[in-house]
């Protein structure tokens, strides 16, 4: 009878004890727009390289996209991206995100900003206790991204913008390729 | 994590309580046993056994006492069981919960009502004149209840946009229902006159849950959180009252002394 008596006592004290519930980074969550960036210049299908790009979408003022949230504040480097893969937040709130991609930003004389305008619809989703929900976007079917110049133009960078897939539902996928 | 001590601890002082209870009982109960052994001894020293048969029905105590002391929580659970044989018994609970759980990321509202059914196995073999029960049992439980989604936060490990985290929502998902099988182990103990006190520790498993669509059951009533995976744990504090409907006895010669 004790010994019962003891093992349910224990068995009770154990079952007080919780895992932590924290959001699992390698949860899926919201995702990001992913852009991936190829060669105009090439004929088949080749890979290019972004050089210091800045992203600020409108409404933001000057607050760029943090590419590189782990430098300081005070770093310009913080929010240019090199490289050939773009991840892009879009607005939960709304149905529109506009935004002001320069290229070779800080570089007097190369500058170059395009317009991109990305129209989409969203709805949330459950993921667990944990993470909450998600918001996924589908992107307007007929005009999902109008690319425009800035109100003094510099000519446009992005030669050709092709959605691959409207559904966003990770950012383990590409949704967008565009050619410069 | 704190609550969880908080809650753990004032379950062992219950339970410490109980204990105290229990040997009291058991003492005051031998010697009552042993002075009438000794008296039917003079007589016959075939040892009659009485058996009461009746309906035991209580209430769940510390549901009631948290749905004192927890803001958020209001539960009343009603026990019985009835006596089929000298150490099978037909259990059932029945009980109605109403908890908001606030997460990190979630703020939701389960309502509804509860019925557990099955058997209690006394393993506890009684001196002559005692009722007390240690016992073994199952329970299927099935649960009908809503949640309501009251508010929630939208994910977002890259926030750029300073979009509100919280939106407040309403939504209020019903029709849920959820199955589940329960495995029991308890004390029972007479501690006044047909007064019983008990506790009982489950162990339960969800055999079927109805999910909402784009939503989860995360508190089931009757069945407690189910975000620990499909196995769960629960805990009763009963206070119930036996009512003999009729006795037996192994000798019915002895029943006149009774």
């Amino acid at each position: 009878m004790k010994k019962i008596l003891l093992l349910l006592v224990l068995a009770f004290s154990f079952s007080g004890c919780e895992k932590d519930d924290i959001c699992d980074a390698s949860t899926p969550t919201t995702p990001r727009l992913v852009i991936e960036c190829y060669d105009n210049a090439n004929a088949t299908l080749t890979l290019k390289n972004l050089t210091s790009l800045k992203a600020i979408a409108t409404g933001m003022g000057t607050e760029a996209v943090a590419f590189n949230p782990s430098l300081p504040i005070t770093d310009p480097s913080r929010y240019l991206y090199t490289g050939s893969k773009l991840y892009l937040p879009l607005r939960t709130d709304a149905t529109t995100t506009q935004y002001a991609l320069t290229l070779n930003s800080g570089v007097a004389g190369s500058e170059n900003t395009d317009i991109i305008t990305i129209n989409y619809a969203h709805h949330e989703v459950y993921v667990s206790r944990a993470c909450g929900f998600k918001t996924l976007f589908d992107l307007d079917p007929t005009t999902p991204i109008v690319q425009t110049e800035p109100a003094t133009p510099d000519g446009a960078w992005i030669q050709n913008i092709t959605v691959i897939k409207p559904n966003l539902e990770s950012e383990n996928e590409v949704h967008v390729q565009i050619r410069f | 994590m704190k609550s969880m001590y908080k809650y753990a601890f004032s379950l062992l002082l219950v339970l410490g309580s109980f204990l105290g209870h229990a040997q009291t009982t058991k003492s005051k109960d031998s010697i009552g046993t042993a002075v009438a052994t000794a008296s039917t001894v003079k007589k016959d020293s075939v040892k009659p056994k009485t058996e009461r048969y009746g309906l035991r029905l209580g209430i769940d105590a510390f549901k009631l006492s948290r749905t004192f002391f927890e803001k958020e929580y209001r539960g009343l659970e009603l026990v019985g069981d009835f006596k089929l044989t000298r150490k099978h018994y037909i259990a059932a609970e029945l009980g109605n919960e109403n908890k908001t759980v606030q997460d990190d990321h979630l703020n939701f509202t389960t309502k509804g009502t509860y019925l557990k059914a099955g058997f209690d196995y006394n393993m506890y073999e009684n001196w002559l004149g005692m009722h007390n029960m240690l016992y073994v049992g199952m329970r299927y439980g099935i649960s009908s209840f809503s949640q309501t989604l009251n508010s929630y936060t939208v994910y977002n490990a890259h926030p750029y946009f300073g979009e509100a985290a919280v939106t407040p929502e309403g939504t209020k998902y019903e029709g849920l229902s959820a199955q589940w099988i329960e495995v029991v182990a308890g004390i029972k103990a007479e501690v006044l006159n047909n007064l019983y006190v008990g506790f009982s520790f489950r162990i339960n498993n969800i055999i079927s849950n109805k999910v909402p669509d784009n939503f989860d059951n995360l508190y089931i009533p009757g069945f407690g959180r189910t975000y620990g995976g499909n196995v769960g744990a629960g805990f009763n504090y009963t206070i119930s009252y036996f009512l003999p409907l009729y006795k037996s006895t192994i000798k019915p010669k002895e029943k006149k002394k009774n």
